[in-house]
């Protein structure tokens, strides 16, 4: 059953041509802009530097972009009447919730790999531990679409739900230190950052690139993704009953 | 198997959106659920289809099959949830794999549901290239293709033609043939007189009446006689019943139809070339719906019901 949920939700999205935009084409065209800009003029060990804060960072900040599709198709499926209908057979709420999960975790998953492998093709970045930085990516993709996830079952509309990621985005990227080097901003910021999967993902994801992750901070990184992601999923299990109240039928 | 709603209450914040409402549908019945706009009557279908589980009072289904209420109930919703850009099959598919039907079964299952709607030759085409009718049927089938025991329709003729329309209430004697119980909800008196043996008028979120559809037409609805190319009535139908001028004639409501014609064909004896039209007008369940909750608009009273 949970598995018609995935196939169906795959299905739109690969029917989804506004995805590529947002989720590939945008960020390329901005990582490639920001590292001429920032880069012009450096000489080669500043000018990997960037790149290598800039990649990561990048591929950080857009890929909270997926969750501007998962609130249009709940909020969707709400209006249209599917999710009552969906409710109305004999699937379990966590299940629904988890078919219309997985295929964006996969979404994001195949996102961070072109954006590094754009990385690699255009800039040759290095990709030092491939294994701890593939397993960052999926714990990366399990905290963005588990927060999207709530995010969805939680707005009223979908322009709620799309400025709420923009801020989430936009926000999470100044203050973790996607945008400018975190050790260049204000003490109190670099605090705050700490309290934001952006952050951890973000210096993990460069330790990885450079080859200096030791396992405790993969360890301590994957558990705040983790941790978050859960917390997202078992939000939206209890978001689950007012949403369906709302939902049409 | 019958289906019983005991004394199930419903509040949405302050409002009640159904209070305590009891029915008992026979195993086979097409039984009609009629209310103005915020009745409750979508309520009361959401709590039977499981998707209001937040409810006081019980919904129980006595029967010998091991199935659970969900397995055995198909909800045809009010709106057309169906992908539109995925193909009339696909969306069979989504929903039969939703009741756990797989492989050969679940292709097979698709095909008759198809062929049941109509719908056999348009099978890979996508959805949004059909027509409201066409649309609406799929909406059916998709809720038929588990075989359900109870079928739950929330007013599923809106907006389509009469083809379509004829085409569905086929589909709905069928399935009563069939077997299926079918709970259906509508505004259209003419479809409960059509398709139901059995009604409740449901208002302010209470069972007002509820009964065969011949018994309540007998009990609330006066029958009346239509006479066309007179000038003037005899004085005797006065004290016979109430008369109206309607269109080009008269119309005389009342229960003693024969001493009405009567009086009138005595009267007009020798005049009979005058008399153009003399004929009963059988009382519909509208006039019993009007009784019951009133001609007062109801739009918008309530949300959310």
């Amino acid at each position: 059953m949970m598995g018609a949920i995935f196939t169906l939700e795959m299905k739109k999205n690969l029917q989804d041509k506004g995805l590529l935009f947002w989720m590939v084409i945008l960020p390329i065209i901005f990582t490639y802009l920001f590292i001429e800009i920032f880069t012009s003029g450096a000489d080669d060990i500043a000018k990997l530097e960037v790149i290598t804060s800039i990649v990561p960072g990048y591929i950080v900040m857009f890929v909270f972009f997926i969750m501007i599709s998962m609130v249009t198709s709940f909020i969707k499926d709400r209006d249209s009447g599917m999710t009552a209908r969906i409710a109305s057979a004999p699937i379990k709420p966590k299940f629904y919730l988890l078919g219309k999960w997985l295929p964006y975790i996969l979404i994001v998953c195949v996102q961070i790999f072109i954006l590094f492998s754009f990385g690699k093709v255009v800039y040759d970045i290095n990709l030092e531990q491939p294994i701890l930085l593939t397993s960052l990516s999926i714990f990366l993709a399990y905290m963005v679409t588990g927060f999207g996830l709530f995010l969805a079952l939680s707005v009223k509309t979908e322009n709620m739900g799309i400025a709420l990621t923009q801020v989430i985005a936009l926000g999470g990227a100044l203050i973790s230190g996607l945008w400018v080097p975190i050790d260049m901003m204000p003490n109190m910021l670099q605090k705050t950052a700490e309290f934001l999967p952006q952050y951890w993902a973000h210096q993990a994801l460069q330790d990885t690139m450079h080859g200096t992750l030791a396992y405790k901070d993969f360890f301590t990184a994957s558990g705040v993704l983790f941790a978050y992601g859960t917390s997202g999923f078992l939000l939206a299990v209890i978001r689950y009953r007012s949403f369906l109240k709302v939902a049409r039928s | 198997m019958v289906l019983h709603i005991n004394q199930v209450k419903k509040e949405y914040g302050n409002k009640e959106a159904l209070k305590s409402v009891s029915l008992v549908i026979p195993k086979g019945a097409c039984y009609g659920l009629v209310g103005p706009n915020g009745a409750g009557k979508s309520t009361l279908l959401k709590i039977i289809a499981s998707i209001i589980l937040d409810y006081e009072g019980k919904v129980r289904l006595i029967n010998l099959s091991n199935q659970s209420l969900k397995q055995q109930i198909g909800y045809v919703p009010q709106e057309i949830c169906l992908e539109q850009n995925l193909s009339a099959i696909s969306n069979l598919y989504f929903f039969g794999k939703l009741y756990d039907l797989k492989g050969k079964e679940l292709k097979s299952r698709a095909m008759e549901v198809l062929k049941e709607i109509g719908l056999i030759d348009r099978a890979k085409d996508k959805v949004k290239q059909f027509s409201g009718g066409m649309k609406r049927r799929l909406n059916i089938g998709c809720a038929l293709m588990h075989r359900p025991n109870i079928l739950i329709m929330d007013e599923p003729t809106v907006g389509i033609d009469p083809q379509s329309r004829r085409y569905i209430f086929e589909m709905i004697k069928q399935l009563q043939q069939q077997g299926c119980t079918i709970i259906y909800a509508t505004h259209y008196m003419e479809e409960v007189e059509q398709l139901c043996d059995e009604v409740a008028f449901i208002d302010h979120g209470e069972i007002i009446e509820q009964g065969r559809v011949e018994a309540l037409l007998q009990r609330y609805a006066t029958p009346s006689v239509f006479v066309k190319g007179m000038k003037e009535l005899p004085e005797q139908l006065i004290t016979l019943g109430d008369i109206t001028r309607h269109k080009d004639g008269y119309l005389i409501t009342t229960n003693q139809l024969i001493a009405v014609m009567e009086t009138i064909l005595q009267h007009y004896q020798e005049e009979s070339d005058k008399l153009l039209r003399l004929e009963i007008v059988r009382p519909r369940l509208e006039d019993v719906f009007i009784t019951l909750t009133g001609s007062e608009l109801r739009d918008g009273q309530r949300g959310h019901v």
